[in-house]
């Protein structure tokens, strides 16, 4: 059981500093195809902005429902990353080989670069469902007990 | 469509297991029926797969399209192939005799359990293909997390063993690691194939045989060889009745795998490390395993406890027939690997049932399976294939390991083998001392009909046994005709 923090200094920095923290996941997710970031670091900073979340609202806010319902996304994740991968198998390439991503009108670069940011979209998801999941079972038991038995 | 079989056999049992807590979120009891059928279709694909193999040749497969330095690559040679189908059958048969030895008390937890099944099916396949050190290393450690989660899931005494397994078995995955980076650092490569080509010049480099050790010792703990064995009885007598059949009939026999890949294609056959044969080093471990485990098997009251100590035993003897440095021993050690599997199940589901439905926990209870002549049949053709008497697979498995022992003039071997079968026989005499001449005593007979899925599962492992005695002249020459390792 998480309670919101009574301190109205961590509230309104918490309120603005969630969005902050989940643009710049997402800029860390995008860059990555050129850069250093990518699907895991992305997903571990858009995780900790859910886990603020928690941290200062409680898990019972309506503020902190998204990661209540983000716990089932490991499978959304996982089959973006298997979707992709088999797409470029039936195009006739190995597994996530991007080069055989039949996409009319895009070049292989261009196929390559779709390739890898879905993929890390993917990931993202997963490391940031797994981040927040750790989060919950280690604090709130039955948070976890309620949302596997529906 | 044949060079991506390998990998479709890896991801659709991973792919199902994981998007399984979302599929059935809403619906826990579609989780058995997507299990069994991801299982049934990954059976025949392995067997397809394995026909394709040994017509057309090993299958190499890099994944994304990477060549193997750079990417991942998947081997599938009919070492392979074969031990897949053996891994699909069986993981769909464990699957089809939980369905109502599942622990009661699961609740929403059983579309993990299932889950975890899925799970540590999608790992062992990695093993069994990994053509790199780290990635069978990552597979290794995914099969170990979803085993220890499996030990555990029922709670109670089990959670104790859980834990013990997880401590030692996360010790031999971090000593596996360490030995996996020394061998980068001294060679530049994990490729097996790769490896195998630079390491002969660097052989007497401390790295790698600092490497080597670690390795050994941490794959000992995964494949529970003797002096590292303390964790396996315990997990798999507390482990629920569904989960010790797969654990017993796979995890250690593919770790063990895991360790052949490596001394025979990584380092090659004749390897001599500072003028000691690593092979008579294995060979050693093995002959000590065989005679120990069959001891402390034979002082054992709980039939569990027996079963698992008897595969500790039995993993000795796979040990010593690879480590004869000849081709009959190293095919009858295959052999005998694949045997191994279908008897640990057949003796676990055994274990399983006499467990659930006569409460039989010891030898002194077995005086009540007496009145299910099937079940009493199914541990008669287990123990004559542990023992290893003719018209079983077991029988032609020894057979090859001592020829290739006496074509070493290894005579050592040869009388572990032979002390081993004694002892073998010694413990399940006992058994079947309890169920024929029990002590008189008060009977208290539960009878229960034994459902459909149980008598079919016991009845497929029961059936393979002696199948795989009868098939046993083709099996092996087949693996001699395409299974050896280079240089053997």
């Amino acid at each position: 059981m998480i309670r919101p923090h009574d301190s109205i200094i961590v509230q309104s920095l918490g309120r603005f500093l969630i969005p902050v923290i989940q643009i710049f996941g997402l800029y860390v997710l995008f860059f990555g195809q050129y850069g250093p970031g990518g699907g895991f670091v992305g997903g571990v900073i858009l995780g900790t902005s859910m886990i603020l979340s928690v941290l200062t609202f409680g898990h019972d806010a309506t503020r902190s429902q998204i990661a209540k319902k983000v716990l089932h996304g490991d499978g959304v994740g996982m089959l973006i990353y298997a979707g992709v991968g088999g797409l470029c198998m039936i195009g006739g390439g190995e597994f996530l080989n991007y080069a055989h991503l039949e996409i009319p009108g895009l070049e292989v670069a261009a196929r390559r670069s779709l390739g890898i940011v879905l993929t890390q979209i993917g990931v993202a998801i997963d490391v940031a469902v797994t981040a927040v999941s750790i989060v919950f079972s280690l604090s709130a038991e039955e948070i976890i007990e309620d949302v596997t038995n529906g | 469509m044949r060079q991506h079989l390998p990998a479709l056999l890896f991801l659709l049992p991973l792919f199902a297991a994981i998007s399984m807590p979302l599929v059935c979120l809403k619906h826990r009891g579609w989780s058995r029926p997507i299990a069994v059928t991801v299982l049934s279709i990954m059976s025949v694909l392995s067997i397809i797969n394995l026909i394709s193999i040994i017509q057309d040749g090993e299958v190499r497969y890099a994944f994304s399209g990477w060549g193997p330095l750079l990417g991942i690559e998947w081997v599938a040679d009919v070492l392979a192939s074969v031990i897949l189908v053996a891994l699909s059958l069986l993981g769909l048969m464990t699957l089809i005799f939980a369905g109502s030895t599942a622990p009661k008390n699961l609740g929403g937890r059983i579309v993990h359990f299932y889950t975890l099944i899925l799970l540590l099916v999608a790992a062992l396949t990695g093993i069994v293909f990994a053509g790199d050190l780290f990635n069978l290393f990552v597979f290794l450690e995914v099969a170990a997390l979803s085993s220890y989660a499996l030990v555990g899931v029922a709670g109670g005494p089990a959670l104790f063993a859980a834990f013990r397994y997880l401590v030692l078995g996360t010790l031999g995955a971090s000593l596996y690691l360490l030995g996996v980076s020394y061998f980068y650092a001294a060679s530049g490569t994990l490729n097996m194939v790769d490896m195998a080509e630079r390491l002969p010049h660097l052989l007497t480099s401390k790295a790698v045989v600092g490497g080597l050790l670690f390795m050994f010792i941490g794959l000992g703990i995964k494949m529970a060889l003797v002096p590292f064995h303390a964790w396996l009885p315990d997990a798999y007598t507390h482990a629920p009745e569904s989960v010790s059949p797969i654990l017993a009939s796979l995890v250690t026999k593919v770790a063990l795998l895991g360790w052949v890949r490596i001394i025979f294609w990584v380092l090659g056959a004749k390897v001599i490390v500072y003028d000691i044969p690593v092979l008579l080093l294995v060979g050693i471990l093995g002959t000590l395993a065989a005679v120990i485990g069959a001891v402390l098997a034979l002082k054992q009251q709980n039939i569990k406890m027996m079963f698992a100590y008897g595969g500790i035993s039995h993993i000795g003897i796979i040990l010593i027939g690879v480590s004869q440095g000849n081709q009959t021993g190293f095919v009858g050690g295959i052999f005998y690997l694949l045997n191994d599997a279908f008897m640990q199940a057949t003796l676990f589901f055994w274990a399983g049932i006499a467990m659930c439905h006569y409460g039989v926990q010891t030898i002194a209870d077995m005086k009540r399976v007496k009145q299910a002549p099937w079940v009493t049949g199914a541990l008669v053709i287990a123990a004559l294939g542990m023992v290893g008497l003719p018209p079983t697979g077991g029988f032609f498995g020894k057979w090859y390991i001592m020829l290739g022992a006496l074509e070493a003039n290894n005579y050592l071997a040869v009388g572990a083998v032979l002390l081993s079968t004694l002892l073998t026989l010694a413990y399940f005499v006992r058994l079947f001392e309890g169920i024929f001449f029990p002590e008189p005593t008060q009977s208290d007979m539960r009878h229960h009909d034994i459902p459909f899925s149980l008598k079919l599962s016991l009845g497929v492992t029961s059936t393979a046994i002696m199948i795989l005695g009868l098939l046993s002249d083709p099996i092996v020459r087949l693996l001699l005709a395409q299974a050896l390792p280079p240089g053997l």
